[in-house]
Order: structure tokens, then C-alpha cells, then sequence
């Protein structure tokens, strides 16, 4: 075995392997050691080690303030939403795997249509509805709350109405027949056994929301940003000094990918969960 | 299992009230209509109007957007890179990815490193990759075209502001963002080809080409079939890749649809409310005819 283990397939296999390996990470190891390279030298020599290792660009970027600015929004808005969304998909979800009532069907297909309606399609008709001569919520952090709740509805019901149907009929319906009702049921039977499928949700919708752009971009004034939205802002105003907007990625990215390393399973579950179930 | 619960459920004296209905069901309808449908359906309300600017009185105006928009080149641009993007896709980032994942099937190092490191762009804002990609494309200082240089010192080519190529290159991002996402989709699916079944047709003396369009495609279509659906969807609602990599470009070179939504209504000197409407309107009705088939054939065992 201990030939066969080094052979050719196994070494043409690993080269593949080892150039995708690359083409995934130079790009981002690239921007970490710009991020601490002079200016000058970013512009002379753009590959390679860094000539002289410097944190003026780091500090550059937390000196403008605008990334803790922009973290403070977005954790906001996230929570908020998040929060928001998984009650209200966790009540549809239990209805929808519980009851039976006229209409189930018709209505459950309705939300599974959002699952293919492009954003996009809405941003005109929510910046009317937004809009001062409505709910006048243009330009400050709570306009995003609603979009992005309702759009995290349909893979969240979607999921957790799984979860419930999943979960043995006959331990909800006794208690039921103790003579709880169904919310009671849910928070103290339903809600701790579908745990697994609550945190699939909740990755997935923060995540989403994390790092969604075209609403923020839309519904948020130039005073009222989330990370993803001042990273393109601050790209457009420091365009010219490359060194100062990788260190910039660098903020935006770093918490991110720190999070990730730490809870990586969770996380592509929780990501390929609308497409894998 | 579940068609057993649900049938004694349905054989069951009803399990709720009315008012319990109400209390689970409304609040999880009211922020979908509220945000979702009632947004779709002022869509192709606008789209009737014609409203060139936030200021003005939108009138009314029957088809007179959609027949604009006939002759709209730039719409037209739109919609071919849409679908050079779906295409591309389709035959580019799905099979490379499917290499990928077919690759990692066999005994490697660090797989699940691997798998770990090629999801990641997954887990960064889009508008990030964007700038860095920005960069990355930089025709002076890049470290794409220093690369080239370092070959063909005369090397230089400004990979984004080309019209008529820089979409490929956006599309090249694209794919960097995605390809991980649809090898770990992949991964999954042939995780569960039993190891039986591979060691049996290797005693048959299958070769591993055959092995793989014999045994391994066949075991993995619903998952190719998962992962077309979705880089179709996700083909027509591509926008910040593009919105942002396209920035320098004429109009007619840098559109997608849901850029040209936006640019139509939130760009300075637009606010074409009802012409940009009449966009996300077609946008809307290509996703629901493209995707409703794939979808309900995908219920169809």
C-alpha cells in the first residue's frame, strides 16, 4: 500500500489541490501584507515581503473612526433583525408543521416564493414606503430592520418547519393533551429540541445580513453606514492609497474570519443549510 | 415518518384556536407583506406610471415604459450579461468546483483544512471582495499585472475599465466568491455515496472514469441539481460584484439588471422611479419563469 500511497494520481491530485489553494488564498494574503507595507514601497514592489513592516496604515483607519462607527451599526441593526425574524418565523414555522387550517398550503407557498424574488425588485417600492411621506424611516438604521427581516423569513420558516415536523408528533401532542397550549408547548417542548435547526437560522440570517449591501446602500444615509457599506465608501475616498484601504479589509475582515475559524462547522452548516436539507 | 404524523394529526380533533392562529401566523405575514409582497406588487404598479423624478406627480402611462425599454440598448446589455453570467456559471464554476469536491473525495491532506479554506470567501461581505478585487485588477501597481510583468516587463492592460471584457473579469471574482460554497455543496453530496458501492465496482475493474459517470453522477444529481438551481438564481441577482467593479465603465458595458434598477432610480441626476420600476418588474418575471419549473420538477421525484 505504502507504494501505491505516492503515486502519480496522488501527487497530480495534490498539485490541483495546491494551485486552487492558492488562487483562494494569495488574494487576501496579499491585502495582509499590504495592509503593512509603506506607500511607497506598495508602489514599487507590490508582491513579495513587505521592505519594512509598518501599522501607520492600521492606525490611519482607526483614527478616521468610522469602521468602530460602522461595526456599532451593523451589530444593531444585525441583533435587531436577527431577533426579530426568528420569533416571528419560529410562531409561522409551528403553525405551519402543527396545524391545519384552510389556505396552509397557498400561504406557506407564498413565503417560499421570497426564497426567488431578487431584492432588487423592491428597492424602488421600500425607499417609497420608507420615504418621508410614509413611514419616514429613510437614512437611520431601523429602515433596514424590516427588509431584512422579511426577507430572512422565508429559508428561516422554511427550515424550522422542517425541524418541527422532524420532532416526534406524539411528545407535542401530550403535551398538549396536559392542557398546555400551543405557545406553551413551543417554548417548553418545541424550542429546546429544535435547537440544531435555531442555530442553523441564526448563522445563516446574521451572516446575510452581516454583510448585505444593495438595502444599505439604498435605505442609509452617508452619516449612517454598516461595515459593508463604509468599505466601499471609504475605498471611494481614500481610492489612491491602496496601503490604507487593505488595512481598511484587513478591519473589516479580520473579526469575520477569527469567528469563522472558531466555529467553522457551524458555520457552512449554517450556510448550506437552505441548500442541503 | 412524516406523512404518519401528519395523517394522525389530521385524523385528530383540531389542535388549536382561532385565536392561536392568529397570534403565530400574523406577526411572521404582516413583515412579509408589509416588506416583501406589498413591495413586488407596487413594482408593477410603478411600472405603469411614468415618474422621472422623486419630486414629480407620477402619471400614468400604460405600456409606455415597457415599449422604452424595447428599445433600450443598455436594458438589452443588461440582460445579455445576465445570462452570459448564468451560463458561465453554469459551465465554468459548477464543474470546476465539482473537479474540486471529486478531488477532495479521494484520501487527501488536510481535507477538512481545505474544505475550511475554499468556503471562506464565503463568510466575507461582497462589497469587500469587491474592493480588494478593485485592486487586485489595479493596471499600474496590481499584483495581477506586476505579476504579468515580472514575464513581459511591456505587459499592460486595464483589466476592468475595458469595455467588453471587464465583465469576464467581474465574472473571475464572481466565481472566486462561489466556487468554495458549491465545492462544500458537492463534498456533501458525495459523502453519501455509500464506500461499498466504490469498492464494488473497482473489484468489477472499473476504471475511475467510469466509476465517476457511472456511479458517482448519477448518486450526486439531486445536489447538482441543488446547486444549478441555485447559481441560476443566484445569477440574476448578482449586483455588488458588479455594481461596484463596473463603477468606471459606460453605461452599456457595466450593467446587470439589478444594477441598472438601481442606477435608473438612486444614481445622481436619475430618480427614474417608474422606467427603473418597469426594469425590476421583467428582472422579477425572468426569476419566477426560470426558477418555477426547476422547482417543481425538483418536487417531482
Amino acid at each position: 500500500m505504502s507504494t501505491k500511497k505516492f503515486s502519480k494520481g496522488f501527487l497530480i491530485r495534490h498539485l490541483i489541490l495546491a494551485v486552487f489553494f492558492l488562487l483562494t488564498t494569495y488574494p487576501l494574503l496579499w491585502m495582509t501584507l499590504t495592509a503593512f507595507r509603506s506607500e511607497g514601497d506598495a508602489l514599487q514592489r507590490p508582491l513579495g515581503l513587505p521592505a519594512r513592516w509598518v501599522l501607520s496604515n492600521l492606525q490611519e483607519v482607526l483614527r478616521s473612526g468610522r469602521f468602530a462607527q460602522a461595526y456599532i451599526n451593523s451589530l444593531l441593526v444585525c441583533v435587531v433583525a436577527v431577533f426579530l425574524a426568528i420569533s416571528c418565523a419560529t410562531l409561522a414555522a409551528y403553525a405551519f408543521a402543527r396545524f391545519n387550517f384552510r389556505g396552509k398550503n397557498f400561504l406557506y407557498v407564498l413565503f417560499l416564493m421570497g426564497l426567488m424574488i431578487p431584492v432588487h425588485v423592491t428597492l424602488i417600492p421600500l425607499n417609497q414606503l420608507l420615504g418621508a411621506d410614509m413611514l419616514g424611516l429613510k437614512g437611520s438604521l431601523s429602515a433596514l430592520i424590516g427588509p431584512y427581516a422579511g426577507f430572512a423569513l422565508p429559508v428561516s420558516i422554511l427550515i424550522l418547519r422542517r425541524a418541527f415536523e422532524a420532532l416526534p408528533g406524539e411528545l407535542l401532542d401530550a403535551a398538549t393533551l396536559d392542557g398546555c397550549s400551543n405557545l406553551q408547548v413551543l417554548w417548553h417542548v418545541g424550542l429546546p429540541l429544535a435547537k440544531p435547526a435555531l442555530n442553523t437560522v441564526l448563522i445563516f440570517n446574521f451572516l446575510t445580513m452581516w454583510n448585505e449591501y444593495a438595502f444599505a446602500l439604498t435605505l442609509l444615509g452617508a452619516s449612517r453606514q454598516t461595515v459593508p457599506l463604509a468599505i466601499s465608501e471609504f475605498k471611494g475616498e481614500y481610492d489612491l492609497r491602496i496601503t490604507v484601504v487593505c488595512a481598511a479589509l484587513l478591519l473589516v475582515m479580520i473579526p469575520l474570519i477569527v469567528v469563522y475559524a472558531f466555529a467553522q462547522k457551524q458555520i457552512i452548516r449554517g450556510l448550506t443549510a437552505g441548500a442541503l436539507d | 415518518m412524516y406523512h404518519i404524523t401528519v395523517n394522525l394529526l389530521r385524523r385528530q380533533r383540531k389542535n388549536f384556536s382561532l385565536q392561536e392562529l392568529v397570534i403565530f401566523l400574523l406577526p411572521a405575514f404582516a413583515i412579509y407583506a408589509l416588506f416583501v409582497l406589498a413591495p413586488v406588487f407596487l413594482s408593477f404598479r410603478n411600472s405603469f406610471y411614468y415618474w422621472d423624478s422623486p419630486l414629480s406627480e407620477a402619471r400614468f402611462c400604460a405600456l409606455q415604459n415597457f415599449r422604452l425599454l424595447w428599445h433600450d440598448p443598455v436594458f438589452w446589455s443588461a440582460l445579455k450579461h445576465n445570462l452570459l453570467l448564468l451560463v458561465g456559471s453554469l459551465l465554468f464554476q459548477l464543474p470546476v468546483a465539482l473537479g474540486i469536491a471529486l478531488l477532495l473525495n479521494y484520501p487527501t491532506w488536510g481535507r477538512g483544512f481545505l474544505r475550511t479554506v475554499f468556503f471562506t470567501p464565503m463568510i466575507i461581505p461582497s462589497s469587500a471582495i469587491a474592493v480588494l478585487w478593485q485592486y487586485i485588477y489595479e493596471p499600474h501597481n496590481g499584483p495581477l499585472s506586476a505579476l504579468i510583468r515580472y514575464f513581459n516587463p511591456d505587459f499592460a492592460y486595464a483589466w476592468l475599465s475595458t469595455p467588453g471584457s471587464s465583465m469576464f473579469w467581474i465574472f473571475i471574482s464572481i466565481c472566486w466568491q462561489y466556487i468554495g460554497f458549491h465545492t462544500v455543496l458537492f463534498m456533501a453530496g458525495l459523502s453519501t455515496i455509500p464506500d461499498e458501492l466504490y469498492e464494488a465496482a473497482r473489484l468489477d475493474g472499473a476504471s475511475e472514469w467510469q466509476i465517476c459517470r457511472r456511479i458517482v453522477l448519477p448518486c450526486i444529481k439531486p445536489t447538482l441539481y441543488v446547486s444549478a438551481t441555485l447559481s441560476i438564481i443566484g445569477s440574476l441577482k448578482y449586483f455588488d460584484l458588479v455594481y461596484l467593479m463596473g463603477a468606471g465603465l459606460p453605461d452599456s458595458s457595466r450593467e446587470v439588471l439589478a444594477t441598472y434598477v438601481y442606477r435608473l432610480a438612486f444614481d445622481e441626476n436619475q430618480g427614474r422611479y417608474g422606467y427603473g420600476s418597469s426594469v425590476a418588474v421583467l428582472l422579477f418575471i425572468l426569476a419566477l419563469i426560470i426558477v418555477i419549473p426547476l422547482q417543481t420538477r425538483k418536487n417531482q421525484p
